[in-house]
């Protein structure tokens, strides 16, 4: 414990300075702007920690500084957006991903197949080159005629702002369906399935001596047998699904909504590292290029899909009770009215912004900590943080851990991205903002720690909530009767500040590994 | 093979390409019908089309060049580069229109800023290394951006609509002095690359080229890597001034866009293109990229950038050595080639 304590004596006393300060900045208040202020930062903290710790895991086993991550946030609130708005949208996507899908998870099937060829080394690249370009050229084709019911960014009405604002006053507008009118619906399937089959087989052919020692037996084929089954069936019962969908209550929506990002994560995540990461484990810096083009690439996507402008993800009705008992005073009456806001101390409490979002965050941190410590995965990528060679010479398959991790981080900050649309809006900077966040927090508590992301988060949430508190309230300078109001854009600098000054301290972060 | 040495051999392509450019104008001025006096004169719509074209190219090279120093050279990968870029361009727009300062006065003022800038960097230079700095750069950017950005500042940075009507001194107005403009830009891109060349090869330079592959190693053999490391930064923070001055005074407004974390990718794009850490991979990346962007946009219209991000992951994956670097590496197996081809054409004596 003594050798503990002086062993991180540095990050103890930054602890202890910076708990000082919110001290001392909170004399200032009174008891009831201290809770909201606390309560704000630990909700800022807790989507900062989401992203924060899929980084830090990512950064931990992978060595890859994942700088899409951002606008990964963002994906994921976009697109949890979209299955809460306009779920016929979200149905109608679903067929042709899913038939993708199918026909791109048969590649492990392909492989031996593809194994058995003979072919010369130069033709066999020319030949799979072709083959996958000629799939995507058939899969471009079928999926330019695919009919999908979409917002109209050039029209206002149809615009996602006002199927945003329509869905907040509680009157859906039900859009009209869309019909396959250039493509027959069979051949539209099976176009989609073919194409990406094709391309599958062309990666197979590609990287044959990796698939070489598969043995086939029917579980090969039960992955893509339901995504196909799934594809099928969400087209035949496209109407029927869409109806029920826009009937349900808004929470189950919204459980669904949140699921479907957190999928999308994972699913991004994955296909990131396999395609893309993968080649890159030898050069790292590019790796690092890499994920910042991908990020912006994929902002330029988002802002082409879903527009520029700023629009809000109503709540769900759990969140938005006005009537009754609201602003209610005791558990009770919350969750009879489903109250918007609690009183608390004198204080209105936004129950989703305020309290919702730090409770998912710290079960999300004990989750993770558990997955981490308890687990035989979690054992592997201890293990592999620590010596990543020696885990690979144990016999375990390193490059399918490295996948998963990648795609639970990227799935953890599409999550972060879900939750925390709702109280913040869409907006095209959000993922900017957020990845700066992040960054901090994570320099502030240690780049490979997951606790550090956790109390990086924290500061970082805390600081700027009393930041913002104090640009409204002002800070009376001492002898003199100035009142100093911190404006909006000192409130990321005095975060920054706070990274420079930890980092110029302890290198390694407040609680990250000494080197 | 005797081994030449002096400037002008080991320079060739560099002055090549400076009388090239210097020409080009008076070439292109006679496809439209207008005599090498009227360019002279600033007139001709399309040899003046043509030097904007070309000022822009200077300028991202110029910036690309000091990108290549920091990262390419000495291996700091620096994603607040844009912030020496923009610092230096808002500084000369605000010093000209609201303060009103002398033009002399503010080319000091943006250099003594750039410098200082630079050591600012450096703070955190002795202690932080590898990913850790670039974050460092990272947020320090940032928050610029954000302050260029923000409202209360709106009086001097003009917020997200940029900053407009900065007066330009009349000797070198790009609109009715083009001409001189394009070629101040080019000398001082070619001066600057000639400069880049001598440093790298001086033994200063070399020290940072063995900073980026083993700092430890450097540090070793008795070398005090961060005085190096100051040493570059200001040189690179100079560099990218003077591309920012340059682009404060050609464009017509500053917009904050050259502030964010796009326009470092931009200059890491084309560093990238041409070569990472062969200089003269800088220059050929901006011609490559600006061309291409000036030609998707106008074919292809918003979705340009889109593809000039898909090139660029395609270049990460595929051609990391850039344009420039895959040549070089080629050269040494198409060499031998060339001297057969050359050989069944030449008499033997």
């Amino acid at each position: 414990m003594k050798t503990n304590l002086r062993k991180n004596s540095k990050a103890i006393i930054i602890l202890v300075i910076i708990a000082a300060f919110l001290f001392v900045a909170a004399r200032g208040m009174s008891g009831r702007d201290v809770l909201i202020t606390v309560l704000r930062g630990f909700s800022t903290g807790s989507v900062t920690f989401l992203v924060a710790a899929g980084f830090s895991l990512i950064f931990g086993l992978l060595d890859v500084l994942n700088l899409a991550q951002g606008t990964l946030y963002m994906i994921g609130a976009y697109v949890g957006w979209t299955v809460y708005v306009r779920p016929d949208t979200f149905i109608d996507v679903l067929t042709p991903v899913l038939l993708i899908l199918a026909g791109f998870s048969l590649s492990a099937l392909w492989g031996r197949l593809a194994s058995r060829i003979q072919l010369a080394p130069k033709a066999r690249k020319i030949i799979s080159w072709l083959l996958i370009l000629a799939g995507l050229g058939l899969l471009a084709l079928v999926l330019t005629r695919y009919p999908i019911a979409i917002w109209n960014l050039n029209n206002y009405s149809e615009s996602p702002i006002t199927y945003s604002y329509m869905a907040d006053q509680g009157l859906r507008i039900i859009p009209a369906e869309v019909t396959f009118e250039k493509i027959s619906p069979f051949l539209a399937i099976a176009g989609l399935l073919v194409s990406s089959a094709i391309s599958a087989f062309g990666i197979a052919l590609l990287n044959r001596n990796e698939s070489r020692s598969q043995t086939i037996n029917w579980r090969k084929f039960l992955v893509p047998a339901l995504l196909l089954l799934g594809g099928i069936l969400a087209a035949v019962f496209n109407a029927q699904i869409t109806s029920w969908m826009f009937a349900m209550s808004t929470n189950w929506l919204f459980v669904i909504a949140i699921l479907i990002a957190i999928l999308s994560g994972v699913g991004l995540g994955a296909l990131m590292e396999t395609t893309l990461i993968r080649p890159l484990y030898s050069r790292p810096i590019y790796q690092l290029m890499l994920t910042l083009g991908l990020g912006t690439i994929g902002l330029q996507i988002v802002q082409a899909v879903w527009g520029r402008p700023e629009f809000v993800w109503p709540k769900p009705e759990f969140f938005t009770g006005t009537g009754g008992a609201c602003p209610a005073t005791n558990l009770a009456d919350l969750l009879e009215n489903n109250c918007s806001t609690v009183f608390l101390l004198g204080g209105r409490v936004r129950v989703y912004d305020e309290i919702f979002i730090p409770i998912v965050g710290i079960i999300v941190l004990i989750v993770v900590w558990i997955l981490l410590k308890r687990s035989r995965i979690g054992m592997i990528i201890r293990a592999g943080v620590q010596d990543r060679q020696m885990v690979e010479a144990l016999g375990i398959n390193v490059r399918r851990v490295f996948t998963l991790v990648f795609a639970l981080g990227v799935g953890l900050a599409t999550f972060g991205g879900a939750l925390a649309a709702p109280s913040t809006g869409l907006t095209p900077v959000m993922g900017e903002r957020l990845l700066l966040s992040a960054l901090i927090a994570l320099a502030i508590g240690g780049l490979t720690s997951f606790p550090g992301a956790a109390l990086g988060s924290l500061l970082v949430g805390l600081i700027q909530q009393f930041m913002i508190k104090y640009g409204q309230i002002g800070i009376p300078l001492p002898f003199t009767d100035v009142v100093f109001k911190p404006s909006p854009p000192l409130v990321p600098a005095s975060t920054v500040l706070l990274m420079v000054i930890v980092l110029l301290i302890l290198p390694g972060g407040l609680l990250g590994s000494k080197e | 093979m005797k081994n030449n040495s002096s400037f002008l051999t080991k320079n060739r392509g560099i002055l090549i390409f400076f009388a090239v450019m210097l020409l080009a104008p008076f070439l292109i001025g006679l496809f439209e019908g207008s005599t090498p006096l009227m360019i002279w004169g600033n007139q001709g719509s399309l040899s003046k089309f043509i030097e904007g074209l070309g000022i822009e190219i200077f300028i991202l090279a110029l910036f690309a060049l000091s990108f290549d120093l920091l990262f390419g050279i000495t291996g700091l990968l620096s994603f607040g580069h844009a912030m020496f870029f923009a610092v230096a361009a808002y500084l000369t727009g605000i010093a000209l229109k609201t303060l009103a300062m002398p033009f002399w006065g503010v080319v000091l003022l943006v250099l003594l800023a750039a410098i200082v800038q630079a050591l600012l960097f450096s703070l955190v230079l002795p202690r932080v290394k590898g990913i850790t700095f670039t974050l460092v750069s990272l947020g320090l950017a940032s928050v610029f951006h954000i302050i260029v950005m923000s409202s209360d500042m709106i009086n001097l940075t003009g917020a997200d609509v940029g900053l407009q009507g900065v007066p330009v001194p009349a000797f070198i107005s790009p609109v009715t002095e083009r001409l001189r403009f394009y070629v101040i830009a080019l000398t001082l891109l070619v001066a600057t690359y000639l400069f880049y060349r001598r440093f790298v090869a001086s033994p200063t330079g070399r020290v940072c080229v063995a900073i980026r592959e083993n700092e430890d190693r450097a540090k070793m053999l008795g070398y005090n890597t961060t005085i190096f490391k100051v040493v570059v930064m200001i040189i690179s923070s100079l560099t990218a001034a003077t591309a920012g001055m340059l682009h404060a005074l050609y464009q017509p407004s500053i917009s904050p866009s050259i502030a964010d974390l796009g326009f470092t990718v931009t200059g890491l794009l084309i560093v990238l293109i041409g070569g990472v850490g062969t200089l003269s991979g800088a220059i050929v990346g901006a011609f490559a990229f600006r061309l291409l962007d000036f030609t998707l946009r106008r074919f292809m219209g918003e979705s340009a950038s889109f593809i000039t991000g898909a090139i660029y992951v395609i270049f990460v994956l595929f051609v990391p050595y850039g344009i420039v670097g895959t040549i070089r590496m080629r050269q040494l197996r198409t060499k031998p080639g060339w001297q057969r081809l050359l050989g069944m054409v030449k008499p033997k004596n």
